[in-house]
């Protein structure tokens, strides 16, 4: 076929054969220094805006790490789970008791463990991630719209349990959120009290650093994930399971893995649910948030983990703007819509338009902006060193449909 | 038993095939029955036979797709009849599917790196924390794809998107995905279907080299009369899920069951010319790509 002949002694070579030199010199400093400049501006941000930003701030750094979750699930491997709202109330529950004091008066007696709040982030993580390997059974044998229905099943008995386990949850009511803390700082007003550059830094603006820090740790392990080993078993079931188990993946064992990390991203973003909002409460896990987090990923792109970070933003903190700016928007506050209606018909609409022109979501959008060729999986495609010249051969920027592989 | 080539040097490592008696049911349709054949070590086995034989059928018994009914299938010490396809990929079975079924968003790279699964470690904390031994691992098996790539010229095409290359190299690419296992035994459902005659020449020096190179078995289902000739070794004549036919390409080409299956029925054709237009029959009345 060609001069080249293959033997069958691998690893005899030397290394970096054929392996691609960084792509285009000219830009390569570029990126690395726009993402310095990124990091550097969310740093100081708390310095310079309101308590408003850094609280939707935070709410959004927990709809991030649940959307990359939900994202790896749904996106990268094709199971389609309404149930992530439930795995949020597992992490958010676990977390109010393990490090909640106990208390409360008469009827709604309230149960808790006392433990430092790290300890009850981790186990809010484990037991959320342990729901998902539980359930990753039925997963193994359900495919497409069947999971999704059976996944449903899950949202209404978290309901149902948030209503009734009043010693643990609160009950009708819920219960308010400790505090986080670690190693004796608090995430709160005081304690101690804290002051950068004459700027108090109070519980926003501690919690809006916690949110990076989680929101970029989850971030960095889910596209790593992606780029390698598992991330490739994972999109090869999802497009063909004979294909992959034939290739040697072991399929029903990658699914259940996947529920498990999935639904461990839901519990961290239960967890930092709480925490933002202070307090849980039933009605706050239903199936209308498992519905948003679908709505972000597919509004982001599914498959993408550029693009979950991006439509978590838009889907969670839109409407905290809407109600904020509700004066300044027409038809909307005073005797038009409710902020969060509004929001939701723009979501509607930006899900319609999104699926129309652009399934590759708000992740492909950003590409086409930033001028970049790019797969749906999300990862720049390296263009080899001697083809320079973008123009001269197919683009590879209109990637088949993701979506219809799904 | 039809012996490899003589230039072909056959690893010591690589045991026969066997397969005996395999029955394949859907319901009340029998879509193979007590189907028997070896492939010797190192050797082009091919298996022929017009549309709905039970070619695809068998490939998927070997590869544990599908459960065989009765009967089983040998592969050294393995049963292959019982194992799960994943497992059937460890110990050396690797198999080019006849329509495509890579993954269009991922890169030919990206594509290949899933050979490499079953030779590989990194699990999802490994490869999330970018632990080194995660990275060092991808690093030496992305040499070997590499390598592989270039022997099925597709060096220059690593990085692009599988969805947008041509039909062409795309069948190249499922070869590739199956080399990528180090497999003992490459099981090739149609590798040239589609092709052009110069894309399929090149296909066939492919198939060629490989097995000189590796020295591995490699089982063929083809409808190129022209390709299963000059190619294999030995052939192996299915028809309605029955084995008609087993021998060199010479010995089923003269076989006058082989001949009735392919032109309905030999009564009044001289053998050599029915064997030839049978050949030519096959190869382009079949409509390629068509699952069979």
């Amino acid at each position: 076929m060609s001069e080249s002949t293959l033997t069958e002694a691998p690893g005899a070579h030397p290394s970096g054969v054929g392996r691609p030199a960084p792509a285009g010199r000219g830009r390569s400093w570029l990126r690395p220094l726009l993402l310095v400049l990124a990091l550097v501006v969310m740093l100081a941000l708390p310095l310079y805006v309101e308590e408003f930003w850094l609280r939707t701030g935070f709410a959004a750094a927990g709809a991030i790490v649940g959307a990359i979750g939900l994202n790896l699930l749904v996106g990268t491997s094709g199971q389609l789970s309404l149930a992530h709202a439930f795995f949020l109330a597992v992490g958010a529950v676990s977390y109010v008791y393990v490090s909640g004091e106990p208390g409360g008066l008469g009827v709604a007696e309230l149960g808790g463990l006392g433990l430092p709040p790290i300890i009850g982030m981790i186990v809010g993580v484990l037991l959320a991630g342990l729901a998902g390997l539980l359930f990753s059974p039925l997963a193994a044998r359900l495919r497409g719209i069947y999971l999704g229905v059976a996944s449903l099943a899950l949202v209404f008995i978290g309901i149902h349990v948030l209503n009734s386990w009043t010693e643990v949850t609160g009950g009708f009511n819920g219960r308010s959120a400790p505090e986080f803390s670690l190693f004796g700082f608090t995430f709160g007003n005081r304690d101690p009290e804290l002051y950068v550059l004459a700027v108090p830094f109070r519980e926003a603006e501690r919690l809006w650093y916690l949110g990076l820090v989680l929101a970029l740790a989850a971030y960095l392990f889910a596209r790593n994930i992606l780029r390698s080993r598992p991330g490739r078993a994972l999109q090869t079931l999802r497009d063909s399971e004979v294909a992959a188990s034939v290739m040697g993946v072991n399929v029903q064992g990658y699914k259940a893995r996947i529920f498990l990390v999935s639904s461990m991203y839901a519990g961290l973003a239960g967890v930092m649910y709480a925490l933002s909002i202070g307090s849980i409460a039933p009605e706050s896990f239903g199936l209308e948030l498992s519905i948003l987090y679908l709505a972000m990923i597919v509004l982001g792109g599914l498959g993408s983990v550029n693009g979950a970070v991006l439509g978590a933003i838009f889907v969670s903190a839109l409407p905290l703007i809407f109600q904020r700016y509700a004066d300044l928007i027409p038809f909307v506050g005073g005797g038009g819509l409710a902020a969060g209606e509004a929001a939701r018909f723009l979501f509607g609409a930006a899900i319609v338009l999104v699926i129309l022109f652009e399934p590759a979501g708000l992740a492909g959008i950003a590409n086409r902006i930033a001028g970049r060729s790019r797969r749906p999986g999300g990862r720049v495609t390296e263009h080899p060193p001697d083809t320079p010249s973008r123009s001269s051969e197919p683009s590879p920027s209109d990637p088949p449909a993701q979506g219809s592989t799904t | 038993m039809s012996a490899p080539g003589p230039d072909t040097d056959v690893r010591s490592d690589i045991p026969p095939v066997l397969v005996e008696n395999v029955s394949v049911r859907f319901g009340a349709i029998k879509a193979l029955s007590e189907v028997s054949f070896t492939v010797e070590p190192g050797t082009i086995h091919a298996i022929i036979g017009p549309n709905g034989a039970g070619k695809s059928t068998m490939f998927n018994v070997l590869s544990g797709v599908y459960r065989a009914a009765e009967g089983q299938v040998r592969f050294g010490e393995h049963r292959l009849d019982q194992m799960r396809p994943y497992k059937i990929a460890g110990v050396g079975v690797a198999r080019a599917f006849q329509n495509i079924a890579l993954s269009a968003g991922q890169t030919v790279a990206e594509n290949l790196m899933l050979g490499r699964h079953h030779l590989t470690r990194a699990g999802f904390i490994a490869a999330g924390l970018r632990l080194p031994r995660a990275t060092k691992e991808g690093k030496l098996h992305g040499a070997r794809v590499a390598e592989i790539a270039e022997f099925l010229e597709l060096g220059d095409k690593l990085h692009t998107p599988v969805g947008v290359l041509s039909y062409g190299d795309q069948k190249r690419v499922e070869v590739a995905r199956a080399l990528c296992t180090e497999p003992r035994l490459l099981l090739l459902d149609e590798p040239v279907a589609g092709m052009n005659a110069e894309e399929t020449h090149r296909m066939a020096e492919a198939i060629l080299e490989i097995r000189a190179g590796l020295g591995i078995s490699v089982v063929l289902v083809e409808h190129d009369m022209g390709m299963v000739m000059s190619l294999a070794d030995r052939v192996t004549v299915l028809d309605f899920g029955r084995r008609i036919a087993d021998g060199t390409p010479a010995e089923v080409q003269r076989d006058p069951e082989v001949i009735r299956a392919y032109l309905g029925s030999g009564d009044e054709i001289d053998p050599s010319e029915a064997a030839e237009a049978a050949a030519a029959g096959a190869s382009s009345s079949e409509t390629p790509g068509m699952p069979s």
